[in-house]
């Protein structure tokens, strides 16, 4: 089978993997003030901003969670789910001089990418543990079952990023179409508001999987109700997304050489 | 007989003319276009050409394989098949075991990491194992001569050292097919030696190499030579018949370009000959050498004044002479008593061949004592090579020949 040799030598290409998201943090934080500080800044102000903003102009149901912590838990897998996308975009074109010189699996430069993207999730979530002891919260029950839900989402992410990443070596302008894409999502999920359940919006809740990702994260971290139904819903859509995105980029791969 | 090392079988090759389509919105207007297209009895799109066509070669284990041909022949495509940057579209190419190429050196550096972290990313990406890169990092270092710099970003490198890093990188891969295009030029002279000793050694080890350069004394200690012409195989055999051949079509090519035929068929040939009097097509800066001008003169030219313009094939060298020639040879009286009748020809020896490395091209020409115009000429009547001394670490242009001694130097320190 082909596509079981493409997996064999695509893992035989581990380390470079974790050798490139490591020259990407390396690279992007040596020569800053604040270092890996900047995984959490981003988050944090717009948690801040997100806080100030609506506790003003609305006043949202969060089912009782304060709504900075509820915020944060959306803004924090959005930021990962955003530098998967974005970083993916690039990553073949950042890297031309590698793609049109050497060859190794090409899948590495996107999953580097989200690699790196995690390596900021993981320093931004600390900021979480503090903000969830400061409201004096605790994890709920199915706190376990988060690294479920990171994978699905990993899965969800990578996918959407091969898909776009082969797509961004063609046509250079998908990454702006990408950029605006990103922003009206953001705030069509539940990112910093809970969507309406009822109502004519109420079908935005069904169509991307993030929403159900997100408001699992919640559920589990602070002990709300866990929608299993909707999660798995979302679970198969991402796992189908990973696949049909690596689908096409063995597809446009064998062209990449050229294109660069 | 063994597996072979690289193996091409009617390999054609097909690349677009230029991006055809870059943005989403070109692609709306492309669309229509694109439908009605179709491909020419060739095989082509509109915007296509055959980059390679019907390629076919075997290299064993310790072969190495230099590839010759014009700009544009597709020799980079060839290197970049084996390498699996691209694919081909007809045939097949296969290449057994580790690919590692030295087509663009240190490809993988990241400006702002220090040398040390740049080994590890480029080994990885060369797809050695970190541990692998552990064990052999000093070697790495040591190949390199950068120990001391190794903590240093490699943005503040110079071009030599960061050649000389990538070079040991990819040296410490232990390749069994090893692409190597062009990027030697870089880097002084004895490091070039290096590389290419270190090559050599490589290939008795049963490694398959590919060369592609125009530096010709690379490609004539190479086993077999290639030389292709827009994407067609024109030969393929040793080195030094393919070499010959590849010359010749060169020069003919200059001749039928040149707006002004060689006056007259009077100067046959023009040879270059070694200190041993045999024919060469390349000489070391510095050199002894001799120029033998063959003539076959249909009647007698009375003091022959023998004249040889030499032009340096970088066209940054045109614009030093009015005449665009870089150095010339001359005559001038001393064969005034002389006639040359029949056939023959003249000798002018050099003693030292002081002249920047490159290509040259000759012209020769050939007037009676006291005449304006030349009687006889002959446009590219020899290309030739001067070649940086072996063991030469300068930079400079112009290599002299020089000899150096102490004059009483407690004193001249006094004096300062």
């Amino acid at each position: 089978m082909k596509a079981a040799r493409d997996l064999r030598e695509l893992f035989s290409y581990r380390e470079l993997v974790v050798v490139l998201a490591r020259r990407e943090i390396r690279a992007r934080y040596k020569y800053s003030i604040l270092g890996a500080g900047w995984a959490v800044a981003l988050p944090v102000a717009l948690m801040l901003l997100f806080s100030v903003v609506f506790a003003r102009v609305a006043n949202f149901d969060t089912g009782g969670i304060p709504y900075p912590v509820f915020a944060y838990i959306g803004l924090l897998p959005w930021q990962l789910h955003a530098g998967m996308l974005t970083g993916g975009a690039r990553s073949l074109i950042d890297n031309r001089a590698l793609v049109t010189k050497v060859y190794f699996s090409r899948e590495v430069l996107p999953l580097s990418r989200a690699l790196a993207a995690l390596f900021d999730f993981a320093v931004a979530a600390i900021v979480l543990a503090g903000l969830m002891a400061w409201y004096g919260l605790t994890p709920g029950s199915g706190v376990w079952l988060v690294p479920l839900v990171l994978l699905v989402q990993i899965a969800f992410g990578v996918g959407l990023a091969m898909l776009v990443a082969g797509a961004n070596l063609l046509y250079r302008d998908v990454q702006y179409v990408l950029q605006v894409a990103i922003t009206i999502w953001m705030f069509a999920s539940s990112v910093v508001y809970p969507l309406p359940r009822e109502g004519w919006l109420r079908w935005l809740s069904y169509v991307n999987p993030i929403t159900p990702i997100l408001d699992a994260y919640r559920a589990l971290l602070l002990g709300g109700r866990f929608n299993a139904g909707e999660f798995a819903a979302a679970a198969g859509i991402s796992l189908l997304t990973l696949v049909a995105g690596w689908l096409w980029f063995r597809r446009v791969e064998k062209r990449f050489g050229e294109l660069a | 007989m063994t597996d072979p090392g690289v193996v091409f079988k009617d390999v054609w090759k097909r690349l677009p003319r230029r991006t055809e389509v870059s943005t989403l919105a070109e692609l709306l207007y492309a669309l229509p276009k694109r439908a009605l297209q179709r491909r020419d009895e060739d095989g082509l799109l509109p915007h296509e050409f055959w980059a390679l066509r019907n390629l076919s070669f075997e290299l064993q284990p310790g072969e190495s394989l230099g590839i010759i041909g014009p700009n544009g022949a597709g020799k980079s495509s060839i290197l970049k098949l084996i390498f699996r940057i691209f694919r081909a579209d007809r045939g097949a190419v296969r290449a057994k075991g580790r690919v590692t190429g030295l087509i663009e050196l240190g490809a993988g550096f990241h400006p702002m990491l220090s040398g040390r972290e740049n080994v590890f990313i480029n080994g990885s990406i060369l797809g050695m194992r970190q541990k692998e890169i552990r064990r052999k990092y000093d070697s790495i270092v040591e190949f390199a001569e950068l120990g001391e710099f190794m903590d240093m970003p490699v943005k503040n490198f110079s071009s030599g050292m960061h050649a000389r890093l990538a070079f040991a990188i990819a040296a410490h891969a232990d390749p069994d097919v090893l692409l190597v295009d062009e990027v030697l030029a870089v880097g002084d002279a004895s490091f070039q030696n290096r590389c290419y000793e270190w090559i050599e050694n490589r290939r008795r080890k049963g490694c398959s190499i590919v060369i592609v350069t125009h530096q010709l004394h690379v490609v004539q200690s190479a086993t077999r030579c290639l030389y292709l012409s827009e994407g067609r195989q024109v030969m393929l055999d040793e080195p030094a018949p393919v070499i010959d051949r590849y010359l010749r079509d060169q020069a003919e090519l200059l001749e039928r370009a040149d707006a002004q035929p060689a006056a007259s068929p009077g100067i046959t040939q023009v040879q270059l000959l070694d200190r041993h009097e045999r024919p060469v097509h390349e000489v070391e800066a510095g050199a002894p050498v001799t120029l033998r001008v063959h003539w076959k003169f249909p009647e007698p030219v009375i003091g022959p004044v023998v004249t040889l313009d030499l032009f340096h094939d970088d066209p940054r060298f045109l614009i030093s002479t009015p005449g665009g020639n870089l150095a010339q040879l001359s005559s001038g009286d001393s064969l005034a008593t002389e006639v040359a009748q029949g056939s023959g020809a003249f000798d002018v020896r050099v003693d030292g061949m002081h002249l920047p490395v490159g290509m040259y091209c000759v012209r020769a020409a050939v007037k009676a004592h006291g005449a304006l115009t030349a009687a006889m000429r002959r446009d590219d009547a020899l290309r030739f090579e001067v070649r940086r001394p072996a063991g030469s670490e300068s930079h400079a242009l112009i290599e002299l020949a020089q000899s150096w001694s102490v004059v009483s130097p407690t004193e001249s320190i006094e004096k300062r």
